[in-house]
């Protein structure tokens, strides 16, 4: 019974991650109607820059935590201002941001490489919290907690801002039509930074958090989210957050238990297997609704 | 001077030869992409050419062109059957969806040893001529030529631009949709062969997202307007890293991304565009 409940924990914290990611690709997707490929990149680079807060800087963790977040952030609103942006001013459609943001993933993808010295990093001993919490007779890490712990503010934020707030009716508004938005008296471009901004931060906190727990701080960690993450929102939905977070979490546990039960290397099959099932059943996701079409 | 150009083309034939490859998954992508749907399938009709290509070459015995001919058939009877699927999902959702299926792709070849050789793929002992590519390559160009001046290259651009507008005209835009899938699904099964015979070698990463991003950015980066683009597209996106490999060495990687970014900023319609082209011959 330990086992099954200690594997559950770290379906639950490694779901956790694949859903905070998935929820910062799908709000770009949903609000700009664009397939970023350099999403993991934010990811990574949330790590190594949180890795450098603590190696370097010496700061405190809930500091370094905030400096990939902010690290995040920083590098998707550049890639959104130099990638996206000049398209976006010339009105040629959102195809061309599809290739911008792969020549952005080379692009830091291989300063990545530079930074880390073409290996995976890993945050020493002591930088961040490596304690039990001991209920009952279980032991809880504490950073899975803590990973459980920030998707759960990440998700009930993001609903609350996306559903009860102006700001995340000016954000559906432009995920709708940007001209009506802009006609109905959004700043369609102070909303396209905040968002872009709001992605890169969620990314980069699924980069901390992905980097300590799984040990492994280079570029590859933003490819290995991005998978996951990604089958998280097809299976969620990309509108709804509570969707996607629900769907990362399932993702997590099912490829934690095939893992201890069933078989290592089926893992990923049914994770795909179920993507594929809730493409053909309920191509909408978990919470969306049938939508009427524009003319 | 003649010893010059000799060295040259034994250093970049290669290259020329994969761009050659790549131009039939970018082509692939931009049958779909003209009538208004992206979509990555045809690195799975690619799949599927390319692994009972090999499977034929292999075991068969049969001449090539019949190969080429039942790969592409491959293709179309994949892209058939996920046409029927995918047509009922929105726009956006056929995106994801069919990025989905490349994932999905290459856990179903890992898992199916039997067809696939699994995780140590299969190693294919025939080369490829160079002129066999060039001239099936050919083909399939006067193929795109023939469908862009028809009925359906027609139709399938109004559908493009605006569904509804060609539904009032009495375009099914489903059945034009369809008809896309089946010319992707033709010409990526018959990519999945040449790819097989070039590398000579297939593995369940030789169809993942790497051919995916690799053919979309010929399509978009050589311009999705025109027949040619995705041609030209695929022959720059596969020279770039060899270029920048014998100018900037340290970092190519670098390089590569931010000429990428700089020819999408300033020409986000892609290298050839028929609107600027015809602007032009108006302004003149």
């Amino acid at each position: 019974m330990d086992l099954f409940f200690s594997q559950l924990l770290n379906g639950c914290s490694l779901g956790a991650l694949y859903a905070l990611f998935g929820i910062g690709f799908g709000l770009v997707f949903a609000t700009m109607g664009i397939l970023n490929a350099a999403q993991g990149c934010y990811a990574s680079w949330g790590a190594i820059v949180a890795l450098y807060a603590a190696e370097e800087l010496h700061l405190p963790f809930p500091l370094t935590v905030l400096a990939g977040i902010a690290g995040g952030a920083a590098i998707a609103i550049v890639v959104d201002q130099l990638g996206f942006q000049p398209l976006r001013n010339r009105g040629v459609g959102m195809l061309g941001a599809l290739i911008t943001s792969i020549a952005f993933w080379i692009i830091f993808d291989s300063l990545a490489g530079f930074a880390t010295g073409q290996q995976s990093l890993s945050f020493p001993f002591g930088t961040f919290p490596a304690g039990m919490f001991t209920a009952g007779e279980v032991l809880l890490p504490i950073m899975q907690l803590l990973t459980i712990g920030g998707l759960i503010v990440v998700t009930v934020g993001m609903h609350g801002l996306s559903a009860h707030t102006r700001f995340g009716a000016a954000m559906r508004a432009v995920g709708w039509d940007p001209v009506a938005a802009a006609l109905g008296g959004v700043n369609s471009h102070y909303v396209v930074i905040v968002t872009a901004g709001l992605s890169g931060a969620i990314s980069g906190l699924a980069g901390v958090l992905g980097g300590i727990t799984t040990s492994n701080v280079s570029f590859m960690l933003g490819q290995g989210l991005m998978l996951k993450g990604f089958a998280a929102v097809v299976v969620g939905g990309y509108t709804d957050v509570r969707g996607t977070a629900i769907a990362g979490l399932a993702l997590g546990i099912l490829e934690v238990f095939c893992g201890q039960y069933i078989s290592t290397s089926l893992r990923d099959g049914f994770t795909y297997a179920l993507l594929l099932a809730f493409l053909l059943l309920r191509p909408q996701g978990l919470f969306g609704a049938k939508s009427f079409v524009r003319a | 001077m003649l010893q010059r150009i000799a060295d040259f083309w034994a250093a970049y034939a290669s290259t020329l030869s994969y761009g050659m490859v790549n131009a039939f998954f970018a082509l692939a992508t931009y049958a779909t992409l003209s009538a208004g749907i992206l979509s990555f399938a045809a690195v799975t009709f690619g799949a599927a050419g390319g692994f009972l290509g090999a499977q034929l070459v292999l075991h068969s015995g049969l001449p090539m062109v019949a190969i080429f001919v039942l790969s592409g058939c491959a293709g179309l009877a994949m892209a058939l059957v996920i046409a029927v699927v995918f047509l009922r999902l929105s726009s956006h959702w056929m995106a994801l969806a069919s990025l989905a299926l490349v994932l999905i792709t290459r856990v179903f070849v890992l898992n199916a040893p039997v067809l696939t050789g699994g995780v140590n793929g299969l190693s294919i002992p025939q080369r490829l001529p160079m002129g066999w590519l060039a001239v099936a390559l050919g083909i399939v160009v006067i193929g795109f030529y023939t469908l862009h001046h028809s009925w359906y290259g027609i139709a399938a651009r109004a559908v493009r631009e605006d569904p509804s507008v060609a539904a009032c005209m009495g375009i099914d835009a489903r059945r034009i949709q369809f008809i896309a899938f089946g010319v992707s699904g033709i010409v990526g099964g018959l990519g999945g062969i040449m790819l097989a015979l070039y590398l000579q070698f297939v593995s369940p990463d030789t169809f993942f997202i790497g051919v995916a991003f690799t053919m979309i950015a010929g399509t978009v980066l050589g311009g999705s307007h025109h027949w040619f683009g995705p041609v030209l597209g695929a022959a720059v996106f596969t020279a770039l890293p060899t270029i920048m490999q014998a100018i900037v060495p340290d970092i190519q990687d670098i390089a590569n991304g931010v000429a990428l970014l700089l020819i999408m900023i300033f020409l986000p319609r892609g290298l050839i565009d028929p609107r600027a082209i015809r602007l032009r011959r108006v302004a003149r």
